[in-house]
C-alpha cells in the first residue's frame, strides 16, 4: 500500500506543504512566491501523480491555505487543480478547501475563479483567521 | 529536480502534432487550418509562459521592495524613539541640574543668618563664662552686671531673629524644592511664590549686582502648578545671566503681573540686557538650539520654559521684541483646566 509521506518545510517565500499519503490529505500553507515555482511544485506533482495511479480511487481532501502566491505559484495550483478535477471525473472523491483571511478580498476572488474550473471536485471556500 | 509548469499544455501540443500527421489523407484546407491552430496553440503557450515570467518578476521586485520599506520604516521608528528617550534624559538631566543650583543657592542664602546667630552664640557663651568667674569670685559691681545683661539681650535677640530669618528661608525655599520635584497643583498666591522663587535665586542675582523689581497684585490667588511657574521663572533668570548681561556688568529684572481677564494672568518678565539677535529669535523655544553650544549650554532651558507654560499651565508664551532687552510675555489661565 501507499505509506510515503511528502512533507516540505515552508520558507519565507515559499509554502509549507505537506501530503499525508495515508489520509489522503495535502495541504499548502503560507506564502508562495519562490525563485523557481517548478522546483518547489515539481515534487508535489510527482507525489500527487503516484498517489494517483496507486491509491485507486481512494478519497483525497486537499487544503489551501496561503496569503500570496505569485503568477507561476498560481500556474502551478492550476495544474494541481486540473490533476484533482481529472480524478474526481474518473470517480476519485476530491474534496477542495480554500482557506483565506476573512479580510482578504483578493484571496477570496483568487478562490472563487479557480473553483469555477472544478466541475468534479467538492469545492469549499472557508473565510478563517490565518493559522498561528 | 526540475518541473515544466506548462507540462500539460505541451503534452497536449504533442498529442494534436500526432493527430495531425493522421490527417494526410484530409484535403488541404483542413490540414492548412489544423497547422494554423497546432502553431497558434503553441505561441500561446510561449506567451504565457513569458508573461508569467515577466509577472513573477515584477511581483518579486515588488516584494523586495515591501520588505525594504519595512525595514526602513522600522529603522526610522528606532531612530525617532531614541531620540525621544535621548531628549527625555537631556530634559531630566536639566531638571535635577536647576535643582542642583537651587540647593546651592539655598545653601549661600542660609549661612548668612546661621553664621551671624552662630558669632551672637558664641559671643554670649563667653561673656556668660566670665560672669560666671566673677559670680565665683563673688566680684561682679552693678556696672558689670548692666553691661552683661545688655549683651545677653542683645545677643539673645540677634540669635532669634537669625535664627527666625534661617527657619523662614528653610520654609520658603522647602515649598521651592517640593513645587519643582512634584508635578503638584494646589492654590497659591502668585505674588508669595514670585518672591519665593526669586529669593531663591538671589545669590546668583545679588552676586552680579542686578536691581530686582516684583510688580504684582496682592492677593491673586492662582490654582495651577507653582513648581512649573518656578522652574519656569529660574530657567529665565538663568538665560538672562548667562546671555543678556556681560560679566561685570549689572542691570535690572523685572516681573510684572496684571489680569487682561479675570481668569487670565499676564506676566511680563523683562531683562535690560542685550537681547536676542533677531535671526536666532525664530529658534529660541527649539530644543537644543544654544549659542553656547561649546561653553556647557544644552539648548533645553527655552524648550523646557515653553513645555511647561504650555502643557501644566496651560498656557503661552511669545517673545516681546518691542521692548529693549529681553521680554517674555506668559499668559496662563489663573485656574488651569
Amino acid at each position: 500500500m501507499v505509506s510515503e509521506s511528502l512533507k516540505i518545510a515552508g520558507t519565507e517565500r515559499s509554502p509549507e506543504i505537506e501530503f499525508d499519503f495515508e489520509r489522503g490529505f495535502l495541504r499548502f500553507r503560507g506564502e508562495s512566491y519562490p525563485e523557481d515555482a517548478s522546483a518547489v511544485f515539481g515534487p508535489v506533482f510527482v507525489a500527487l501523480d503516484r498517489f494517483l495511479a496507486e491509491a485507486g480511487g481512494r478519497e483525497i481532501q486537499a487544503e489551501f491555505d496561503l496569503a500570496y502566491f505569485n503568477s507561476s505559484s498560481a500556474k502551478a495550483l492550476m495544474n494541481i487543480f486540473l490533476r484533482l478535477d481529472s480524478a474526481a471525473a474518473a470517480g476519485t472523491p476530491v474534496s477542495v478547501r480554500w482557506l483565506h483571511a476573512p479580510d482578504d478580498d483578493t484571496m477570496r476572488e483568487f478562490g472563487e475563479d479557480f473553483g469555477e474550473d472544478l466541475d468534479h471536485v467538492v469545492f469549499t471556500l472557508v473565510a478563517a483567521d490565518p493559522a498561528g | 529536480m526540475s518541473f515544466d509548469l506548462f507540462d500539460t499544455e505541451k503534452k497536449v501540443l504533442e498529442q494534436s502534432k500526432i493527430l495531425r500527421e493522421r490527417l494526410n489523407d484530409a484535403p488541404e484546407e483542413v490540414r492548412q487550418g489544423i497547422d494554423v491552430l497546432i502553431e497558434a496553440f503553441g505561441r500561446s503557450i510561449r506567451e504565457q509562459s513569458r508573461l508569467v515570467k515577466v509577472s513573477d518578476r515584477l511581483q518579486a521586485q515588488l516584494s523586495t521592495l515591501n520588505h525594504e520599506l519595512t525595514r526602513r520604516r522600522a529603522e526610522a521608528e528606532q531612530a525617532l524613539s531614541d531620540l525621544q528617550t535621548a531628549q527625555e534624559s537631556l530634559v531630566q538631566a536639566e531638571k535635577l541640574a536647576s535643582l542642583g543650583a537651587l540647593v546651592g543657592g539655598v545653601a549661600h542664602e542660609i549661612n548668612t543668618p546661621v553664621g551671624i546667630a552662630l558669632s551672637c552664640a558664641s559671643h554670649l557663651a563667653d561673656a556668660t563664662a566670665q560672669m560666671r568667674h566673677l559670680y565665683e569670685a563673688d566680684d561682679i559691681d552693678a556696672d558689670e552686671f548692666d553691661r552683661y545683661m545688655e549683651t545677653a539681650t542683645d545677643s539673645s535677640g540677634l540669635i532669634l531673629s537669625n535664627c527666625r530669618r534661617a527657619a523662614a528661608l528653610i520654609g520658603s525655599f522647602k515649598q521651592v524644592a517640593v513645587d519643582r520635584t512634584s508635578a503638584e497643583r494646589r492654590r497659591f498666591e502668585l505674588g508669595a511664590t514670585l518672591n519665593e522663587t526669586m529669593a531663591s535665586l538671589g545669590p546668583n542675582l545679588r552676586q552680579a549686582g542686578h536691581e530686582v523689581t516684583i510688580d504684582c497684585p496682592p492677593g491673586l490667588m492662582m490654582d495651577s502648578h507653582p513648581g512649573a511657574l518656578s522652574q519656569v521663572l529660574g530657567n529665565l533668570v538663568m538665560n538672562s545671566l548667562i546671555h543678556g548681561f556681560d560679566p561685570g556688568q549689572s542691570g535690572r529684572i523685572s516681573l510684572t503681573v496684571d489680569q487682561p481677564q479675570p481668569d487670565q494672568v499676564r506676566i511680563v518678565y523683562a531683562d535690560s540686557g542685550k537681547g536676542i539677535p533677531e535671526q536666532n529669535r525664530g529658534r529660541i523655544f527649539d530644543p537644543f538650539f544654544t549659542t553656547r553650544r561649546g561653553s556647557g549650554g544644552s539648548g533645553l532651558g527655552l524648550h523646557i520654559v515653553y513645555n511647561l507654560v504650555t502643557g501644566p499651565l496651560a498656557g503661552t508664551i511669545v517673545l516681546d521684541s518691542s521692548l529693549p532687552g529681553t521680554a517674555f510675555v506668559l499668559s496662563i489661565p489663573a485656574s488651569v483646566p
